[in-house]
Order: C-alpha cells, then structure tokens, then sequence
C-alpha cells in the first residue's frame, strides 16, 4: 500500500511538473523595432 | 461559367457572395446537407445562387468544396474523373495528400484541381512565391497562422493541436508532436506578437515541392496556454459562428546577390473571408485556364502578383514586415 501511495505522488508530481514546463516561459524575443507595411505600388511589380 | 459551390458554412457563404459578385460568373449552384444554411446562402447571394439541395450532379463548369474536412477527396475525385476543375479549401493533411494523388487524374482530364485554396494554406501559398522572388537561393520557407474560420474550422483547429506537425527538415519529411515547438511569430497589428506551435497543417505538403532546395519547410499555429492545455479535450467553449480576427505570416529566407536574406510577409483578416475571396478567385482562375492542369496548391500560379492585386481590390491587403531584432 505504501509502495502505490509513493507511486501515485511520484505521477502527480511528475504531471505537475510536466505541465509546469509545457506552460511556462515564452517562445522567443519579439522584434524591437520596425513594423508592417501594406504592399503597393513597386512591391506588386 | 458555372460554378457548384459545395458547403454553405463560413467559408463557402463568402465565397459564393464574391462568385456571384464576379462578371464572368453566370450561376452558383449552392449545395449542402443543411437546407437552413443552404437557404440562407442563396436568399443572401441574390439572383445568381440556385439552391440545389445536396444534389452534387449538376451540370457545372468548377466544384468548390468549402465543406468540412474529410470528404474532399472522394468528392473530388469524382468531379475530377467527369473532367470538371475542382478548387478545395481543406486545411486536413490526409485531405491534402488524397487529394495531391490525383495529379495524375487531373492531368489526364487536362483539368486543375486546386489543393488549399483557402486562407492558410492558400494566400500563405502565394505570398510565399511572392516573397520567394528575387532569391538567388531559398533556404527556409515558415508558416505562421493565427485565427480560425467558421465552427468547423475551429474544431480542426483544437484537434490539430493533438496530432503531429508535419515539417521538411534536411530533405526528408519530420512529424513531430503537434504543440512542440513554441516560436513567438510576430503577425500583423493588431494581432501581434503570438506563440505559435507545431500543428496539424499542410502547408509544408504544398510549398516544399516548389521550394525543392529548401532545408526547411514548416508551419506553426498561434494557440494559447489554454488552447495547448485543453486540446485533448472537447472544446471548452463553443467556437465563435464567423470566426474572428485572424492572420497569416510567411517568412522565406535564403540568398541573394551572396547575401543572406529574410523576408516576412503577412496579412490580417477574418479567416473565413479571407479564405472565401481566395477561394473564389482561384476557382475562377482555374476555369480561366490561369492555372496549369494537374493537383497543385496555389503557390503553383505562374504570376503571384496579379493574383495578390486582385484579391487586394476585394480587401485582401498583403504586408511586409520591415524591422528586426
């Protein structure tokens, strides 16, 4: 009984660390400084 | 010409109200299992819609399959044998392999069948080559998307997250777990900076073939921590009925002039009407003969411009990102 109960902690700690990391944190740097521009004119040349 | 119009949802309502706006467009045959939503497309579209209730037989000039995924390549398949031009919208890697599989059909029939004609895969196709000229050499093709069309566009889009992302990496094909993958994507204002995941999309299928000394060729979806979270289960809320704000973004690098070069461009709109307008004009491309026989997604236009000019005269605007880190 001892042995499940470890085993059952150890998968929940395991699930919540796994989510923890999918998560957390971001997926890079954004750019700092420019912009969008609308094509036209020479762009649709 | 003469158009069948196969699916009245989001996409396929936009599309028929830009066919029976078109001049060279005589009628559109409106088809679907839901007579409501049939109704409703053709009581909107005026004069030129005729609804033909699920009757997928009549005589017509181009097949648009607007309806949901999973049933455009036996549909097509069989429009395509009665040597009719068929345009697809389908986002579905299976749809857009079965239906790549019938470039040899096609070409007998001497008719195109277009694959992803839609928002993304579709414009992102054809901003794609657009931003591809010039390249002496192009290295790397990503796509990004950010937004969903109509309902059941939404629901591909939560069940994409729990397949496998399809990517060419170093000549061969990766699938990797779909939701791996994080990389911020910066889209058009106002959407922005959003992180964007490996998903079940197909754009790699169409581009790496025209892009053949590309190393790498992908596609990322924008989802959010609830979206990675809950995308094993049923949607959590019910999907938005015409979609909201959505963007493409494209980034090709490469070489040119023994430079290397990046170029980004992007556009913003509702997916579903972004998606119809593609579809529409694509349709009424290829039974102008402005797109070669066989299976091929859009990127297989011979000129991109004039393609990108027209849709932008509907309110389909491209943009190019200017900046850096």
């Amino acid at each position: 009984m001892a042995l499940f109960r470890r085993a059952v902690v150890a998968v929940g700690v395991a699930s919540i660390v796994a989510t923890v990391l999918r998560l957390r944190g971001s997926g890079g740097t954004p750019p700092q400084y420019g912009g969008w521009r609308e094509l036209s004119g020479p762009d649709l040349e | 010409m003469r158009i069948l119009l196969v699916g009245a949802g989001a996409v396929g309502a936009r599309a028929a109200r830009q066919l029976v706006e078109a001049g060279d467009v005589e009628e559109v045959f409106v088809s679907d299992l839901d007579a409501a939503r049939r109704a409703a497309v053709v009581q909107a579209t005026g004069d030129k819609a005729t609804d033909v209730g699920n009757d997928r037989e009549v005589e017509a000039d181009a097949v648009l399959l607007a309806g949901p995924v999973g049933s455009h390549a036996a549909e097509a398949a069989r429009h395509v044998a009665a040597g009719r031009t068929v345009v697809s919208t389908s986002d579905s890697i299976s749809d857009v392999q079965a239906l790549l599989d019938l470039d040899g059909a096609a070409r007998e029939r001497s008719v195109a069948l277009v694959v992803g004609a839609a928002f993304s895969p579709g414009y992102s196709c054809v901003l794609a080559r657009h931003a591809a000229a010039g390249f002496d050499e192009v290295a790397e093709v990503h796509i990004a998307r950010s937004g969903t069309g109509g309902p059941a566009c939404a629901r591909h889009h939560h069940a994409s997250l729990t397949g496998r992302g399809l990517d060419w990496r170093d000549g061969e094909w990766q699938r990797r777990p779909a939701g791996s993958g994080r990389e911020l994507c910066w889209f058009p204002d106002p959407i922005g900076a959003e992180d964007c995941y490996r998903a079940e999309l197909p754009d790699a299928l169409l581009l790496q073939p025209l892009f053949s000394g590309a190393s790498r060729v992908t596609a990322r979806l924008a989802a959010t921590r609830r979206d990675r979270l809950s995308a094993h289960l049923p949607m959590l809320r019910k999907p938005h009925p015409e979609g909201l704000v959505g963007a493409v973004r494209v980034e090709v690098r490469g070489r040119r002039n023994g430079q290397t070069e990046v170029r980004v461009l992007g556009a913003l709109d509702r997916p579903a009407v972004a998606a119809g307008a593609v579809a529409a004009l694509a349709t009424r491309w290829a039974v102008d003969g402005r797109l070669p026989p066989g299976a091929q997604g859009l990127g297989a236009l011979a000129e991109p411009v004039p393609f990108l000019v027209a849709l932008a005269t509907v309110g389909i605007k491209a943009a190019v990102f200017e900046g850096g880190s």
